[in-house]
């Protein structure tokens, strides 16, 4: 599914460049479900960004489900990203003069899918997150944990190829944590694959694949046994 | 455009920024009802202007003589020239299509004397066409006709303030009133809408005067109206060839401005255009100047709206929103909030004046009002800077990094 091949990225930082990605070969096949993991600074959110789309590549290659990633401009980038990535980040970041349900009918506007059909849509994966209930809410009226779901049924609602959680549980505490984790294990059951960047190790070890960043190189990659969060909850 | 869901964060938009859009609408709003009250204000001028010289008829040109200020032909400068009968009918022969109304003019000051009463008073002798010219209304009895030029009728026409000095409360139709102690009979009393001054004008036959003043074939002036269906270029090429025409006729020379002169109404109205059109581009760069303070407003409030919502714009791009879209939806915002303003300028301006502009008579300013084409001038006016109002925010917008946006470590 993802490709990476000798991925280095750097910054500038006025005169001399910051060098966070210092050759990256990483491939994640169709269903897996992969933990990244380090410290900060160890570019694991560059990582992520590059992946999503959200930042370029300086070397190297990067293929998509078959789609060699290069020569992005702005409106292609963003055709991709509908098409083939579903982002979830830590702080949630939903449209708060939105409802549950026209949060996660969202990347479908940018789908062009047809209004009824978006919000039969957005009604099936807010029910799929547990939060039917919840659709015509703000999101000031929803609790962290909440808000964390209805960002995956947005990210899910575009149906895409990967799921990229950037510290998904990062503003949430240990308990919301596991229902977090617990609703991404099931989406992988399903056969979805998913990236989720983290520096906490029990989040990391719910997953099935550790990859251990260190300044901007991989460490280590390991399978592991998975721990399913529904123990915790 | 038609896009609920574009609409719908569009008054959302407004909603959060109700003060900071109402301020700012405004300034657009004031911007218009002031190019929309100058402009009518300028046409108010020139419906004053065309109403003081609608008295006499817009289409006459005077033909009027002097003296010569350059030798020609043979003859020294400070030649006086005379126009005579003979120049009426040449004019007459020669522009049968260009004249309408034509007549010779003849000035001569009188005493009149009815009874007891006497005073001096200017007598025209004219040509019965000149009713026509003068726009002249008579109330009472006739104008000159053709059957007493023929004959040389001792026969005047009075303006009313004439009648009432002369003859208080006797009707003066058909009485005799003394000229120089030569008697009259009067025919006919008018009133002129100008002025009472006017009205102390006495009209005779030409041929009757000229008859008095020694058999003479001279005239004073001659007053024409051109051809009405003739546009204003075309009726300054008509004086021009007159001009022309009568010099050669008198042996003027072509580039001498005294010898004759022409004075053509559309000339002075043609003027009078390029005046008020000189107000109304005035009117139109300061109302301009002013929609400018209210664009940049707007520019400004998109601005800082487009700030406060890097994040969202951040999470929308990272959702797969395309610029294009991103730049639709700031666009669409700008010009909504223009065009409303803006509206509502027009709407007060143009209400405004179509309650007082019938009301205001004075002799420069009357009935001040906006055309149809002005309003639909404003309306595009209003759309196109809501357009530029909102381009410089909507590229910011456009640019906005997801990553930069979504950044919250």
């Amino acid at each position: 599914m993802i490709e990476i091949k000798n991925l280095h990225k750097s910054y500038k930082m006025g005169s001399n460049a910051l060098h966070v990605l210092k050759g990256i070969d990483f491939s994640v096949k169709e269903g897996e479900l992969v933990a990244i993991m380090g410290s900060s600074g160890s570019g694991k959110s560059t990582l992520l960004n590059i992946i999503g789309m959200l930042d370029t590549l300086d070397e190297g290659s990067y293929t998509l489900d078959g789609v060699p990633i290069k020569d992005l401009n702005e409106t292609k980038a963003a055709n991709y990203r509908n098409k083939f990535l579903g982002f979830v980040f830590q702080s949630f970041n939903l449209i708060n003069y939105k409802n549950a349900m026209e949060n996660v009918a969202l990347p479908l506007y940018y789908q062009k899918v047809g209004r009824k059909e978006r919000q039969e849509k957005a009604m099936k994966y807010l029910e799929q997150v547990g939060l039917k209930e919840w659709a015509t809410h703000l999101p000031s009226e929803l609790s962290g944990g909440q808000k964390q779901r209805v960002a995956i049924a947005r990210a899910m609602a575009a149906e895409p190829k990967v799921l990229l959680a950037d510290e998904p549980t990062g503003a949430l505490d240990s308990t919301t944590s596991y229902e977090v984790m617990d609703l991404i294990q099931k989406i992988n059951d399903e056969g979805n694959t998913i990236l989720v960047v983290t520096h906490e190790e029990d989040i990391a070890h719910m997953c099935k694949r550790i990859v251990h960043l260190k300044d901007g190189v991989i460490v280590e990659d390991k399978k592991v046994k998975q721990v399913r969060a529904k123990n915790y909850v | 455009m038609f896009d609920r869901d574009i609409w719908q964060e569009i008054f959302h938009s407004i909603r959060n920024n109700k003060l900071r859009t109402f301020l700012t609408g405004f300034s657009v709003g004031w911007g218009i009802f002031i190019l929309v009250m100058l402009l009518g204000s300028v046409n108010g001028m020139q419906n004053g202007f065309t109403k003081q010289f609608n008295d006499d008829a817009t289409n006459t040109i005077f033909i009027r003589s002097g003296t010569t200020s350059k030798a020609y032909a043979g003859f020294e400068k400070d030649r006086r020239i005379q126009l005579r009968n003979d120049d009426v009918r040449y004019i007459k022969k020669s522009f049968p299509k260009d004249h309408e109304q034509i007549s010779a003019r003849m000035f001569r000051n009188t005493s009149a004397r009815y009874k007891s009463e006497t005073g001096t008073y200017n007598v025209q002798a004219v040509h019965p066409d000149f009713q026509v010219i003068e726009k002249t209304i008579v109330t009472n009895g006739r104008y000159i006709n053709a059957n007493d030029l023929a004959l040389g009728a001792k026969v005047a026409v009075i303006g009313r303030k004439v009648a009432e000095d002369l003859f208080d409360d006797e009707d003066p139709i058909g009485k005799f009133v003394e000229f120089n102690s030569l008697p009259f009979r009067v025919i006919g009393i008018f009133i002129d809408e100008g002025d009472d001054n006017a009205e102390r004008n006495i009209y005779a036959p030409l041929t009757t005067y000229q008859k008095i003043y020694g058999n003479t074939d001279e005239i004073d002036q001659i007053a024409l109206t051109y051809n009405p269906s003739y546009d204003l270029p075309k009726a300054l090429e008509f004086s021009r060839r007159l001009e022309t025409i009568l010099k050669r006729k008198h042996q003027v020379a072509p580039e001498d401005q005294s010898g004759i002169r022409i004075f053509n109404y559309a000339e002075a109205f043609s003027d009078i255009s390029t005046f008020t059109g000189g107000l109304s581009f005035m009117s139109v760069v300061v109302g301009i100047l002013i929609l400018i303070a209210g664009i940049v407003g707007i520019g400004n409030i998109m601005v800082f709206i487009i700030k406060e919502r890097t994040k969202e714009i951040g999470v929308r791009k990272a959702l797969g929103a395309k610029p294009s879209q991103i730049i639709k939806l700031v666009l669409l915002e700008s010009v909504f909030i223009t065009a409303l303003s803006g509206f509502i300028g027009l709407l007060f301006a143009t209400g405004l004046l179509a309650l007082v502009g019938p009301n205001l008579d004075f002799p420069a300013f009357s009935n001040p009002s906006v055309s149809f084409s002005t309003v639909v001038t404003a309306t595009i006016i209003l759309v196109v800077a809501g357009l530029i109002a909102g381009f410089i925010p909507a590229m910011k917008a456009a640019r906005v990094k997801p990553i930069v946006a979504l950044s919250d470590k």
